[in-house]
């Protein structure tokens, strides 16, 4: 659980929490692509840190978790498994730029906060 | 704040590799049923097609239809020892046409291929914007 205020450290913490929980949901389910009756997993994050930022605009504070569910409308194969090598392969490079852009902010910020110490 | 869920070009991308796989596995079906003589209601084989969709107007994901049927006739060759022989020595074959399937299958090759190159140039594209940022 991650409390978020208006503090952008506080998202960009929340954010990476869950595209490391994502991370493992895609690695997971290309570990499992063969695995009979396997349904994938996957990560809800986004409306949530919206729910929370929401929530933080008028309390000052809110919570955010990223949550794993497993998709209702995939299509499921002979074996009962639903997962598509295609789809874990777009996400994971989705989620990869998604991280590198959290990282390089919260390395931008440091930087900010570096060269006014320097002052 | 609103969150956009308008397709992005990753998951248009996925959409056309999913799209491609699929395709894939009609050809595979159709090049394995070439001389399948029965589908268990008395017809040969008949060939699959997969027809495409855009998924919505606009800028759109793609999608497979429907798995269609091709309704041409079957070929008949002349084989009387053949057990599914009719009375007069005609055996009906499935309407698979090898060459066709063959350039079929270099198209989805090569369209699986433009769409994997699109991931990735959009990738790198990503990420000359995330240079920026250091």
């Amino acid at each position: 659980m991650t409390k978020i205020t208006n503090n952008i450290f506080d998202s960009i913490e929340a954010a990476l929490k869950a595209e490391n929980l994502r991370q493992k949901a895609i690695a997971s389910n290309i570990a499992n692509l063969e695995t009979p009756r396997y349904r994938s997993i996957d990560v809800k994050f986004e409306d949530m840190l919206d729910k929370a930022m929401q929530q933080a605009d008028i309390d000052g504070t809110g919570d955010v978790e990223a949550e794993l569910y497993q998709p209702s409308m995939t299509e499921v194969k002979e074996n009962g498994n639903d997962v598509n090598l295609e789809v874990e392969i777009g996400k994971m490079v989705e989620n990869t730029l998604r991280h590198k852009a959290y990282v390089r902010i919260l390395n931008k910020k440091y930087q900010q906060m570096e060269l006014a110490a320097k002052i | 704040m609103e969150i956009n869920n308008s397709y992005s070009p990753i998951d248009i991308a996925m959409s056309g590799l999913r799209a491609q796989d699929k395709n894939m596995k009609v050809i595979s079906s159709n090049i394995a049923n070439m001389r399948t003589t029965d589908n268990g209601k008395g017809e040969p084989y008949r060939r699959i097609e997969a027809k495409m969709r855009a998924a919505n107007e606009g800028i759109s994901c793609v999608e497979v239809d429907e798995l269609a049927e091709d309704m041409s006739s079957f070929k008949e060759i002349l084989d009387p020892g053949h057990p599914d022989a009719g009375p007069n020595g005609y055996v009906q074959m499935p309407n698979v046409n090898l060459p066709m399937e063959l350039i079929n299958m270099n198209t989805a090759k090569k369209l699986y291929q433009a769409n994997a190159a699109v991931m990735k140039r959009y990738q790198q594209m990503s990420e000359t914007t995330l240079e920026l940022l250091r």
